[in-house]
């Protein structure tokens, strides 16, 4: 009898210890590098986040690997931006037949529009980067209760963070003269970022890395550049920085810095976090502006 | 009088005006004179297609040169000429020595080799589309790229006149040059050199699309308007710079992105060829004129 | 007379099936010599041998003291580009190859030298055409006047009468005895019998192995033509290796 008792106890102890140990973290995949960061600032010790397009990558003309189709039949909850930017994306979650939640963080979010299509960038406004920290925070907590608390917890300090950011962009941006607020970068990723804090982008290449310009779109933009004295050109860490280094040489604007837009870098690049990312251009685009 | 100053200005003005457009001129230009009579020797030796296999066969190349460098254009451009050179001869050995003909030879070839690129790229875990960030755009030439497609066009043009008799004599009679000399194996070598050359410095310059069809368009249209292969090969490089320069006048006044409308009109030209052409042209075939008296 | 060629036990084939089976002899310097054998005896295949294009399965093919590349060849038509745009003006003047080289230029001596080998072909006035545009006996005439050109010792021609009228025969044949009269050494393939009996002084009989070799009145006998029309054509898929090349060869 006492080793009856003996084992049901062992047995006890070792089935309500189990769901503990089989309490994984929350698989979570992230079509990009500035989601992942999100989802990865939200989420913290309780997720464990993958992203498909990594540092430095073109999430416009990605072409996935059959490992990224295993990555999301593993998951639980899939990341998107939504509004056109992965266009890769839709084919893949069918062929993977993963039984993953797909979350466009950019729901709720008012896009802008360039002709008659979207324009996908929306992170580029701080305030709108809030809306998808939001649509993440109540993804993870309908994907994982029981970390409902954790994730608000992470949520309410992350917006705090992101507070910050916005005051400290628009500081900078007031030191700008208005004169002077234009930028020339490579393609128009930046127009959320122009309508929030009143810097104008003008691009060669559209909305997408996969188009390419005609000779009147830079004769128009050499043409602006010098009638309106616009003093620099800004490269992206995504594209050929050809076609930028041609208008500078050509206007005499100086080749102002690279600009992060669609991409993250490396840990030791210049732009880890989202954070690091839009303080590291408006430090790039106040210095090139205001001398 | 208000006619040739609007002529002027649609035609002559662009190129006055902006640097980047006399650049892109110069560029088509040295291209049309490099690229042009390669294309014509490919067309008649059967190897139209080689420009695009070639573009896939250089990604190994590319991607150890990304590998070693990162993305610094000129190592994965030697890295992309090493490939094509290595392809380029594989294929070409393989099609003299063994019953294999050039173009299967040539197709298992860059289909090895654009696995393989495709393979290191994958290990090494970037997804950046290398080819894309390879290949350059025709209005961003800065000096160094302007100065490595007028180097091309002319060591193209003096290996050229170097091998110019034994390459045409190969390719009509290949028997008949084994017999009398032993030329004709290094002759064709050196011609899928210069084919490799062009191409990659092409893509490297203006992307895949302007340079295969600067050089095989204008072949297709000088087909139709010469029956002498020197005369073929003048025909084709004019058409290759009036392509040019008429591409480049559309795409500043419309919105159409420059290498499709040079090629574009390339095409154009061509469909005028096969329509009107003194050489087998449809309409010439489908009223001949009066027969002549003997 | 000095041997221009010299066959020592050769044999030639393709995939390890001998089409020429174990050929010894020699050819004089100066020869005419015609070769003669049914459909698939090996004759195109010898003639590939001799010119360098087809390495032997054994044995060698000597040339004396001539360089392979001085040989003039004038092969069945088969691996010309008809459509190649070369004029037949330009394409004879390819047979100048050795004098001229990469960069020579076409002096008028060429060009008249050109213009004279046209003519004596009977295509005077064809000199601008597109070679596409000829037909097959203009063709081979065309390749006779490039033959011409090449002003070779050793000449060899297969089957060069091939799809030619009877007039036009007769004055390529006037060639060919100039160029022996000029002490070159001719081989041509041929079918005609009376042709070759009325022409070649010597003879070879090919059946994948030699019939008979010498003059042609002794060469060309009923048993012989006999004896040769019985050689198997096919070549044999279960054959075995051959055990001739394991005894020491009679030919001393």
């Amino acid at each position: 009898m006492r080793r009856f008792q003996l084992w049901l106890i062992f047995l006890l102890l070792v089935t309500s210890a189990a769901p503990a140990r089989a309490q994984d973290r929350l698989n979570v995949v992230a079509s990009f590098s500035i989601l992942g960061d999100f989802v990865r600032n939200v989420g913290g010790e309780r997720v464990s986040v993958t992203t498909l397009v990594g540092p430095d990558g073109d999430v416009h003309v990605y072409t996935p690997a059959p490992a990224d189709a295993k990555k999301i039949a593993d998951a639980k909850l899939v990341v998107i931006n939504g509004l056109g930017l992965e266009g890769w994306l839709p084919r893949l979650v069918q062929s993977s037949g993963g039984k993953a939640t797909m979350v466009t963080a950019s729901q709720g979010i008012t896009p802008l529009k360039i002709g008659s299509d979207a324009d996908p960038h929306a992170w580029q406004s701080v305030a709108n980067a809030r809306i998808y920290v939001a649509d993440i925070r109540d993804a993870l907590v309908a994907a994982d209760p029981a970390g409902a608390e954790a994730y608000r917890a992470n949520a309410e300090r992350y917006l705090a963070k992101l507070d910050a950011l916005d005051r400290e962009v628009r500081e900078a941006v007031a030191q700008i003269p208005q004169a002077r607020r234009k930028v020339i970068s490579t393609h128009d990723a930046f127009g959320y970022f122009a309508s929030a804090y009143g810097i104008e982008f003008i691009a060669p290449q559209g909305v997408s890395t996969e188009s390419e310009v005609s000779a009147r779109d830079i004769a128009r933009i050499i043409t602006e550049v010098r009638a309106a004295k616009i003093p620099a050109v800004f490269l992206e860490n995504i594209s050929d920085d050809r076609l930028m280094r041609r208008i500078s040489t050509e206007t005499g604007a100086r080749v102002g810095g690279t600009l992060f837009s669609d991409s993250l870098t490396g840990e030791k690049g210049d732009a880890p976090t989202y954070i690091d990312m839009v303080r590291h251009n408006i430090k790039a685009l106040t210095s090139a502006l205001t001398n | 009088m208000v006619y040739s100053v609007m002529i002027y200005d649609a035609l002559i003005a662009p190129f006055t005006e902006f640097e980047f457009m006399r650049r892109a001129l110069a560029a088509v230009v040295a291209l049309a004179l490099g690229g042009a009579p390669i294309g014509v020797f490919l067309m008649l030796r059967r190897m139209s297609l080689v420009g695009d296999a070639m573009a896939h066969a250089i990604l190994p190349g590319a991607a150890i040169g990304f590998l070693l460098s990162g993305l610094n254009l000129f190592a994965m451009t030697t890295g992309g000429l090493i490939a094509g050179f290595t392809v380029a001869i594989l294929a070409g050995v393989v099609a003299r020595t063994t019953e294999l003909k050039e173009d299967a030879s040539l197709a298992t070839f860059y289909l090895a080799s654009l696995a393989l690129g495709v393979t290191i790229v994958s290990i090494k875990g970037t997804n950046i589309d290398l080819l894309h960030v390879l290949f350059g755009n025709i209005l961003a030439m800065d000096d160094q790229t302007l100065l490595v497609i007028t180097f091309n066009a002319t060591i193209t043009l003096i290996v050229l006149a170097v091998i110019y008799r034994p390459l045409v004599i190969e390719s009509v009679d290949p028997v008949f040059l084994r017999t009398v000399s032993r030329a004709g194996a290094p002759a064709h070598l050196a011609f899928l050199a210069l084919v490799v050359i062009n191409l990659v410095n092409g893509f490297q310059a203006l992307g895949t699309l302007l340079a295969v069809g600067l050089m095989i368009l204008p072949a297709g249209i000088a087909r139709f308007w010469s029956r002498d292969i020197t005369g073929m090969i003048c025909i084709a490089v004019i058409s290759a710079i009036v392509s040019g320069y008429a591409g480049l006048v559309l795409s500043f006044q419309t919105k159409v992105p420059s290498g499709p409308a040079i090629i574009l009109v390339a095409a154009l030209l061509y469909v005028g060829s096969v329509l009107f052409g003194s050489v087998s042209g449809l309409f010439r075939q489908m009223f001949p004129g009066r027969h002549l008296e003997a | 007379m000095a041997a221009q060629l010299q066959f020592r036990d050769v044999t030639l084939g393709y995939d390890r099936h001998p089409a020429v089976h174990h050929l010894d002899g020699e050819v004089a310097s100066g020869a005419l010599l015609a070769i003669v054998g049914p459909n698939g005896a090996g004759k195109s295949t010898l003639f590939r041998g001799i010119v360098g294009i087809l390495r032997p399965l054994a044995g060698s093919i000597l040339t004396g003291e001539l360089d392979v590349h001085d040989i003039a060849y004038l092969p069945q038509t088969v691996d010309i580009d008809r459509s190649f745009p070369i004029s037949v003006f330009d394409f004879v003047g390819t047979g100048l190859w050795r004098s001229i080289g990469f960069f020579g230029g076409m002096g008028k001596a060429a060009r008249d030298k050109i213009a004279q080998a046209l003519a004596s072909v009977g295509l005077n006035g064809f000199e601008n055409r597109p070679i596409g545009t000829l037909s097959g006996g203009q063709m081979q005439r065309m390749l006779f006047a490039r033959v011409l050109l090449q002003d070779a010792r050793l000449i060899v021609l297969d089957e060069p009468f091939n799809a030619i009228d009877a007039r036009t025969s007769a004055d390529l044949l006037a060639l060919v005895r100039r160029w022996h009269a000029e002490k070159r050494t001719v081989l041509a393939a041929l079918h005609d019998m009376e042709l070759v009996r009325a022409t070649f002084p010597e003879t070879l009989l090919l059946a994948r192995g030699p019939v008979a070799w010498g003059a042609t009145a002794e060469v060309l006998t009923a048993e012989n033509l006999l004896e040769a029309r019985r050689m198997c054509e096919a070549f044999d898929e279960s054959a075995a290796a051959c055990a001739v090349d394991d005894v020491p060869s009679r030919a001393a």
